[in-house]
């Protein structure tokens, strides 16, 4: 290989341009240049887990079934609340969103036992120290037929599954 | 000095390049896009294909918390089609998990309904492996038997060669299964129940604990057997008890292939608590427990009134043939009882029921806990096998009774010898042979010896009998020529009173001259015990040092015994008196008591 390198270097040292000893400078320049940048990527892919702990994000709930329509539903747990309108179906958060607490489910929509916390039915803060309204999660049809939420994904409020 | 520089950090960019690449690069990752792009060509709208679209491969798990430990099970990672029903048939690892009514799996409306939820139940459970594993070879391995459905905890790759073939198959899940579904539910385990069966019909309950099934203590307990062992090493322990433990005295029993596995198949299913009960269910069955106290039954069937015949139905139900030879049954490991009631009285037999070793103190038979009315009728039934074997000549004779344990050429190398402690004589030693009065023979063939697996066979010989039979070994076994024994001059009882002085000094002879044979102990496992055949006496077995007199052990002392490895020791400067005190320091172990 060095054979290789000086052979082209004798080519270019006939132009001129460069001499052999800054093609070799470059070049471990370079390499040593881009072990670096490799270094720090690694580093900063590092730092982000490839596994967390707790349950997955994504999670199957059932049989679309198993809520009949006009139900609003906590599932333990995964901190969601499965709401049905008709042969709509959504999920919302439970988790306030004040300092984490898991909301109570009502008809009037959602309260937080911690700090009194107040939601109406789709989330939305009505009163108390919470900052955001509760998120809603994206819900979908897996193929062997269950509704799958998943709690990385989150969508605008009033977004339904048809099912 | 450039070149070098250039090329060394050529070389480091790419050892960097290929570790950043292999460390971003999953074969999970692969295998979910594949899934994506598989499955973007069978989706059937365009809601399937969008939410297909905006998948990106991630890291899947299953965290099934509700039964025992939490498992975390990866193995969704790369078997990501495990729930998909389009995907069944699907060459692996995309291939979705089979549907099927033995699983408990109910088909309605044209769709399958899982029994086993996997977000409930995750993988591990039935299919073992390493649920946190996010490639193959710490998941479950290269296995070479793919897609066999039990994984094992270590790949079965690494199995004993010898036992692999008969370790595969679908049935062995069935070890899995029965963590959680005890024995009597609806699920049908044909294996297992056989194994359990056979557990007690050959008498393994007698050795071994299991939780809830048995209180044998001779053995190592087997109630999280199937934690500890793969399957593999189960089979061989079946087959080959020494292979693995070497001093191990547990018998080989005489086992078909297909009783091996369902063995293997039960004791892979002990491991411990099942997961599906909860704290109270289980505290409820040990509080009841407690309360039935003794041996499980093998069979629950009704007892005769009649004593004897309930002795009867007990002896077979406790599978006392399983190593015994008992009329046509023969375990081949212990010696004949088909007429133990000519050769044994009441109050023996019913002593060695209830404890072996106070009787024969090296015996390897169980101490089982029946309950007294039990022991009673088991021991009224050995009683009534009143009948005696048909015996013919001598040579029928030595057959019949003798071969059993002495071998059919006398070298005491019989069927069952190697699971007698002490072993049979070795009847073609003509040193031992020739060294001995013949009256002595006669009297060990009509009265026994005490301590040892020699019964008294009065019952069945007559005087001429017995000598007929010795005359047929010294004929038939001996090697050399029939010699009269030494006179030698040793006396009749022990010159020495039994002191605690003379018990000192018998013990300080004991350390100098014998423990390298006889052991510290004096239980016959000195060091230089395992070279030696036959073994060297254990001195501390009590029947039989208190049934010799003392002519006979100062003999043995001072003499030695020919054809054995006991030297004479009156050779090598030991006095009559000196085998005195031996002989009160080795008589003095059974007065301590």
């Amino acid at each position: 290989m060095s054979q290789g390198i000086v052979e082209i270097v004798s080519g270019v040292e006939h132009k001129g341009a460069v001499d052999r000893r800054s093609v070799l400078s470059w070049l471990s320049g370079l390499a040593l240049f881009g072990s670096g940048v490799i270094s720090l990527v690694s580093d900063f892919v590092f730092i982000k887990p490839r596994a967390t702990y707790g349950q997955p994000s994504r999670f199957s709930i059932g049989r679309p079934d198993a809520y009949p329509p006009g139900t609003r539903m906590a599932i333990d747990g995964r901190r969601v609340c499965v709401v049905r309108d008709g042969d709509q179906v959504a999920a919302i958060s439970t988790t306030c969103t004040h300092l984490g607490c898991i909301v109570g489910v009502a008809e009037t929509g959602f309260a937080c036992p911690c700090h009194g916390s107040r939601f109406d039915q789709d989330g939305t803060v009505t009163g108390g120290p919470a900052p955001r309204s509760l998120p809603w999660f994206k819900v979908n049809l897996a193929p062997n037929g269950d509704l799958e939420v998943d709690a990385n994904a989150e969508v605008s409020p009033g977004t339904y599954l048809t099912v | 000095m450039k070149i070098a520089l250039a090329i060394a950090s050529s070389i480091v960019l790419i050892i960097h390049g290929i570790v950043f690449y292999s460390q971003s690069s999953h074969g999970w990752m692969q295998h979910q896009e594949a899934y994506i792009a598989e499955a973007q060509n069978k989706a059937t709208n365009d809601a399937e294909r969008n939410e297909l679209a905006s998948r990106r491969p991630r890291l899947e798990q299953i965290i099934a918390t509700q039964f025992g430990e939490p498992r975390v099970d990866r193995c969704v990672s790369c078997h990501v089609a495990v729930d998909d029903p389009r995907f069944v048939g699907h060459a692996q690892p995309l291939r979705a998990h089979p549907y099927s009514k033995e699983l408990g799996d109910s088909y309605e409306n044209g769709r399958w309904e899982r029994r086993h939820k996997f977000t409930d139940f995750g993988c591990t459970v039935c299919h073992d492996g390493q649920g946190r594993g996010l490639d193959s070879f710490y998941a479950h391995g290269e296995d070479r038997y793919w897609p066999e459905p039990l994984i094992g905890y270590v790949a079965q790759a690494e199995w004993n060669e010898k036992y692999r073939q008969p370790l595969r198959g679908k049935d062995y899940m069935e070890a899995n299964c029965a963590q959680c579904h005890a024995s009597g539910d609806s699920v049908s385990m044909p294996h297992l129940e056989r194994g359990r069966r056979l557990f007690f019909e050959k008498n393994c309950y007698g050795c071994h604990r299991i939780d809830d099934l048995s209180e044998g203590a001779l053995g190592p307990d087997l109630s999280e057997v199937g934690k500890k062992w793969k399957l593999d090493y189960l089979w061989e322990s079946l087959v080959d008890p020494r292979a693995n433990t070497p001093v191990s005295f547990m018998p080989k029993f005489n086992l078909r292939d297909d009783e091996v596995k369902s063995l293997v198949i039960f004791l892979k299913s002990r491991r411990g608590t099942n997961p599906a009960q909860t704290s109270l269910q289980r505290y409820r069955a040990r509080a009841g427990r407690s309360a039935a106290a003794g041996q499980a039954p093998v069979l629950q069937a009704d007892l005769p009134e009649d004593p004897v015949a309930r002795g009867e139905v007990l002896v077979r139900d406790r599978a006392c043939a399983a190593c015994h030879k008992l009329g046509n049954q023969d375990g081949g490991i212990a010696p004949d009882l088909s007429f133990e009631g000519l050769m044994k009285d009441t109050q023996w037999i019913s002593d060695h029921f209830r404890d072996p070793r106070r009787l024969v103190p090296d015996s390897i038979m169980p101490s089982f806990r029946f309950s007294e009315p039990e022991f009673d009728a088991m021991t009224l039934y050995l009683t009534s096998l009143r009948t005696p074997p048909a015996l013919g000549d001598s040579a029928e004779i030595y057959r019949t009774l003798c071969a059993r344990c002495h071998g059919a050429n006398g070298d005491g190398t019989g069927p069952v010898a190697l699971y007698l402690d002490p072993a049979p004589r070795d009847l073609t030693k003509a040193g031992f042979m020739n060294s001995k009065d013949p009256a002595r023979f006669v009297r060990s063939i009509l009265d026994g010896v005490p301590g040892t697996a020699m019964p008294g066979w009065k019952g069945v010989l007559g005087q001429e009998q017995a000598q007929a039979v010795l005359d047929y070994v010294w004929s038939s076994f001996v090697r050399e020529p029939r010699r009269d024994a030494k006179k030698r001059s040793v006396p009749e009882t022990n010159p020495v009173v039994s002191t605690a002085e003379s018990i000192a000094r018998g013990k300080q002879i004991f350390v100098q001259r014998c423990t390298g044979c006889h052991g510290l102990k004096a239980d016959g496992k000195g060091p230089n015990s395992i070279d030696i055949l036959p073994r060297p006496r254990n001195l501390r077995n009590g029947p039989f040092i208190n049934a010799t007199d003392d002519r006979r052990l100062l003999e043995s002392i001072l003499y030695g015994v020919q054809g054995t490895a006991m030297p004479p020791w009156i050779d090598y400067g030991l006095t009559a008196n000196d085998a005195g005190d031996l002989l009160n320091f080795i008589r003095s172990f059974q007065t301590r008591r």
